[in-house]
């Protein structure tokens, strides 16, 4: 009995301390009328990314608005670091990378800072500052120093870049609202943007006091031969191996016959 | 052209993937090499994911092989009996290759260790290779093409030493009647090498079968590619039930274009002198040696990348 009274006793406390934290609950603001140009993307053979367009209705005529677009699996990397050894560049350790979204775009209709303070940003995780506070390295192999914090999130910024997965832009013209009310933007979603469920948040800000909150759902799936493909090789190894060996030397045969024909004269 | 490949995640240009393949075809039916050495680096400079890379890479090897070890066949140009000698030992040796892989993994910096040994190797491979035909071209000036090709490969000390082991064989295609300990051997060394360094083995293979067992180049050649069907049938097999990174489309469009480069590398094999077949393929192998150096020693663009996901190469 007495363990569990300090059991519970625990837990209010946390419950306390907990609290101050999550002063902001965006899902309990005025809701984001929003609406997209379509909420399923289908990855067929030609898939190049794709580009939705999001409409939504400002709840507070004039307030700022700032969108967000992640995706609802987590992800965890393994990064390698180099460094020199002698005169070789090699691997001199490893970190594996938790609590980073795989996608990371955001939209707004104003410089961020102009928006909301850094600790709205920071409990909304709008920005990369609150991206990369949100992070978590665990060190895999070697030795870890002061200066790896930095290193590996713009290693990791730069390769997300590269594949247009993250990206920030803080321009009205991208993010344009009609008479302070009606606001539309789209949003690229890359080719390395795989299967699964993203979201699209719309925050609107007045004064930096959030005044209403929205969320779209988009999902990406593959379909016809992709999908066959994917769910094969998955699901059934055995057969999908047999198959890729048995194509290639029945395609090697086939050309060889052919250019073996034409090429005796 | 953009295309979507399932397992690989990506989206890509069709003719940049048929032209890749078309181009390590010709020099996988030039050479009677795989192409996994060079086409692995290429796909993923292209932005193809490593361990998809080298899976997909096995697949259309398969492919661009048997076209290869078809064309060679009809032109006489494979020895079954050494092919399968070499096989047994490649399966032998490929199997302690990937149990010193998962060793060398363990400690931690395999691609470094891997890389060390790619610039060691293909120096060495490369550079004998180039000064020696360079000699036998000053040598055999005025000789016709066909005295050439005939000719085999000059006994070396070691040939006539193997020779005196036991369990003898007929090799008739090859022209040679030697021990089959010796190829066995071989066959095992270049398998362990192959299963360190990811791939077929070719390029590693040709030039033993040519200077330690004496076969005749274009021989050597055939022999090789029929080899290889075999092996890298067995390590698709293998990625797709492991590691299920085979991209089937990937490597479908790969041998498209590797499949129709074969031919014509075969052809042009057979219009092209042994030695200067290997003088090429002395320069792409030196070329590629010197690229693997700069990488380990220039400051590199990226400090921080992502690290392989499990899967070895082939």
């Amino acid at each position: 009995m007495k363990r569990l009274a300090i059991l519970s006793l625990a837990c209010c406390l946390i419950c306390f301390w907990g609290a101050p934290a999550l002063a902001i609950t965006p899902e309990a603001q005025p809701k984001v009328i929003t609406s997209a140009s379509k909420n399923v993307v289908e990855i067929g053979l030609s898939y190049s990314g794709d580009k939705i367009f999001f409409f939504g209705v400002n709840p507070a005529p004039g307030a700022d608005v700032v969108i967000k677009l992640t995706a609802e699996k987590e992800e965890a990397v393994k990064l390698s670091v180099k460094g020199k050894v002698g005169p070789l560049w090699m691997t001199v350790k490893q970190y594996e990378v938790t609590n980073s979204p795989f996608i990371y775009k955001l939209h707004t209709s104003k410089p961020l800072d102009q928006i909301v303070s850094k600790e709205t940003a920071q409990e909304l995780e709008l920005g990369y500052d609150a991206v990369r506070g949100k992070m978590k390295l665990h060190l895999i192999r070697g030795e870890a120093a002061p200066e790896d914090e930095e290193t590996v999130w713009k290693g990791l910024l730069k390769i997300k870049e590269r594949a247009t997965l993250y990206n920030i832009v803080e321009d009205p013209a991208r993010l344009e609202i009609s008479e302070g009310k009606l606001f539309k933007h789209y949003f690229r979603f890359p080719p390395a943007a795989t299967e699964g469920r993203y979201q699209v948040e719309s925050f609107c800000f007045q004064k930096g006091e959030l005044v209403g909150y929205g969320k779209d759902i988009i999902e990406i799936k593959k379909v016809g031969l992709e999908h066959w493909l994917t769910q094969t090789s998955q699901n059934q190894p055995v057969f999908f191996g047999i198959m890729a060996v048995v194509i290639a030397v029945a395609a090697g045969l086939l050309v060889g016959v052919l250019f073996g024909k034409g090429g005796h004269h | 052209m953009e295309i979507y490949l399932p397992i690989a995640g990506i989206s890509i240009n069709f003719f940049l993937i048929l032209g890749c393949g078309g181009l390590v075809g010709f020099l996988s039916g030039l050479f009677g090499v795989g192409g996994g050495f060079l086409l692995t680096p290429l796909m993923m400079m292209i932005g193809i994911p490593p361990a998809v890379a080298a899976a997909s890479d096995s697949n259309q090897i398969v492919a661009a092989a048997s076209s290869g070890a078809f064309a060679h066949w009809r032109l006489g140009n494979v020895d079954f009996k050494m092919g399968l000698v070499i096989l047994a030992g490649g399966i032998f040796g490929g199997t302690i290759g990937v149990q010193l892989v998962k060793v060398l993994r363990a400690m931690g910096n395999f691609e470094f260790v891997m890389t060390v040994v790619y610039v060691l190797m293909l120096g060495l491979v490369g550079g004998a290779m180039f000064v020696e035909s360079l000699r036998t071209i000053r040598r055999s000036k005025g000789a016709t093409a066909e005295a050439v090709m005939a000719a085999p490969a000059s006994e070396s000390g070691l040939t006539r030493l193997f020779n005196k082991l036991p369990l003898k064989m007929n090799f008739h295609r090859s022209g040679l009647n030697t021990s089959a300990i010796f190829p066995f051997t071989i066959g095992t060394t270049v398998g362990i090498m192959a299963a360190i360094l990811g791939v077929g083995g070719g390029f590693i293979m040709v030039p033993a079968m040519i200077y330690i067992i004496g076969m005749p180049t274009i021989a050597a050649i055939g022999t090789d590619l029929f080899q290889i069907v075999l092996t890298s049938a067995n390590v698709t097999l293998q990625q797709a039930m492991v590691n299920h990174t085979v991209d089937l489309l990937l490597a479908l469009i790969l041998l498209s274009g590797s499949t129709i480069g074969a031919q014509f590398g075969a052809v042009a094999g057979k219009r092209l002198k042994g030695e200067q077949i290997r003088i090429l393929l002395a320069i792409i192998v030196l070329a590629l040696t010197v690229k693997l150096f700069l990488d380990l020693v220039l400051t590199p663009s990226d400090l921080v990348s992502l690290a392989p996901a499990k899967g070895g190469g082939h």
